[in-house]
């Protein structure tokens, strides 16, 4: 049923950001991050921010971070941003968070 | 994010502090609840620095207490908020009014007249002319016809060729082009004679058209005809003509110049005093208390209106005097030094009549006396003396 649904979403050619809720991350420069498609966010201090996304977890480093404007969909971060890396979760990591 | 930093401000913010252990929590909650929250800065590990919109500060308080947070408020900002602040500062407000009410009065009336384009006439004497048509300092800016004034002047005036009037903000001026004397133009198919204009020698008569009725040599007073507009034919009679042709001629040109030997100079030490005044119309207020302290000065008297803008002049004259001390130091001339001086001033007041012409001669005569000498210059001088005018029967 996914598959096909998938499919049908190929041949419509919608937008994979919007047919699925895989996070969306635009950097500009080095000092502007913006994230949408967000769930929540895990942990913030001025040089370390991690958001939670439907596919995994974002992990920010930098100095001076702030956020800058939020939403219920976007986020965006500006400071100097050193690295991005991302935790994905598992399934069965994301069984155990549904029970 | 609301929207955009206009709205922002309209609709009034606040900046806030948060303190808590759980301070993602707040800000997950706050978002879930539509409160958005943006400018978010932590400078320590459970400090928050937040801006929020002013209405639903009172909605953090359930939040604070799930989130065990402390939430102050540090600042407001915004439109609502700045004019609460000015409520309470009502005589602020009232004399901003009153100074916009008194700009916007005192630019219905003129405060300053300036005439452009006068060469002969003097500004004065145009400006007395506006001021009895209506355009005085003080005047009302609509009461003044401008087109009615134009007129008057231009019937008044015959020397004045073209007036326009511009009032800019609250600076009129008076443009004007002066008409030149015309001589009087006579037509090529009227008859005339050519006449001296000077008493001079005729050096050279060369006519074109008409008879000449004197010849090299002769001495012609103001007047006298020298070139005939009329032909004497055998069989054909008298004919009159149109006279054409050149009459060269010597004039004189004599100057006498009195120099005295004695002259006392005035020479400027370099020390200035500078006093200033206010003067509203005729009203005039010193900044100064007395006279400057120099024995002998100059005073130069400097007008400056005071204007806001480029054209919106202010009923306020800054009167600035200067005094320029002096000192008379007597001079005393060589008699050549006197001589060649009257020769000088002699040319000064005769470049008008020999510039430009063939100057044939100079002499010079001087008389000396105890306390001056006299220098008389005379030129003399080459040039056309011919002048027309027409034949009246």
């Amino acid at each position: 049923m996914r598959k096909k649904a998938r499919k049908l979403d190929e041949i419509l050619e919608i937008p994979i950001e919007l047919s699925t809720n895989n996070p969306k991350i635009t950097v500009l420069g080095f000092e502007r991050l913006l994230i949408e498609n967000y769930r929540g966010i895990l942990e913030y201090q001025d040089y370390f921010i991690r958001v939670n996304t439907y596919i995994g977890i974002i992990n920010i480093n930098g100095f001076n971070l702030n956020l800058e404007g939020m939403t219920t969909d976007d986020l965006l971060v500006t400071g100097r941003i050193e690295t991005i890396d991302f935790e994905e979760v598992t399934e069965d990591e994301e069984e155990e968070e549904s029970k | 994010m609301s929207s955009n930093r206009i709205t922002q401000y309209m609709s009034g913010y606040v900046d806030i502090v948060v303190e808590g252990y759980y301070i993602e929590r707040f800000i997950n909650i706050c978002n879930s609840r539509q409160i958005f929250l943006w400018n978010i800065r932590k400078d320590n590990s459970i400090t928050l620095y937040a801006s929020i919109e002013a209405k639903r500060f009172k909605d953090l308080k359930d939040i604070c207490k799930r989130t065990k947070c402390k939430v102050k408020i540090k600042n407001k900002k915004g439109f609502p908020f700045t004019v609460k602040k000015y409520k309470k500062r009502k005589v602020f407000l009232i004399l901003l009014l009153i100074i916009i009410l008194a700009i916007i009065a005192l630019s219905r009336f003129i405060w300053n007249i300036e005439v452009e384009g006068n060469v002969d006439i003097s500004k004065e004497e145009i400006m007395q002319l506006a001021e009895e048509y209506g355009l005085t300092i003080g005047a009302s800016k609509g009461k003044i016809d401008t087109k009615e004034i134009i007129n008057n002047i231009r019937l008044e005036r015959d020397d004045i060729a073209w007036v326009g009037i511009d009032i800019k903000g609250t600076n009129a001026i008076i443009k004007i082009v002066e008409a030149d004397e015309k001589p009087e133009i006579i037509n090529e198919d009227e008859y005339c004679n050519i006449v001296a204009d000077k008493d001079a020698i005729i050096t050279k008569v060369s006519a074109q058209n008409g008879t000449p009725l004197v010849k090299e040599g002769d001495v012609v007073t103001k007047g006298d005809i020298i070139i005939a507009g009329w032909l004497e034919g055998k069989y054909t009679g008298r004919q009159y003509v149109h006279s054409q042709g050149e009459v060269q001629a010597r004039v004189w040109y004599t100057t006498t110049e009195k120099i005295a030997l004695k002259e006392t100079k005035k020479i400027e030490t370099g020390n200035i005093e500078n006093k200033y005044s206010v003067k509203i119309n005729n009203f005039q207020i010193n900044l100064h208390k007395s006279l400057p302290n120099f024995q002998k000065y100059d005073t130069i008297e400097e007008n400056k209106k005071l204007r806001l803008f480029s054209n919106f002049y202010l009923p306020l004259e800054l009167v600035t005097y200067t005094y320029k001390e002096y000192e008379e130091v007597v001079v005393v001339h060589s008699f050549e030094e006197a001589k060649q001086m009257g020769i000088d001033r002699a040319a000064e007041t005769l470049k008008e009549n020999i510039e430009g012409k063939k100057v044939l001669d100079k002499q010079v005569q001087v008389k000396a006396e105890a306390e001056y000498i006299e220098v008389q210059v005379t030129y003399e001088v080459e040039e056309n003396i011919g002048m027309e005018e027409k034949i009246v029967f």
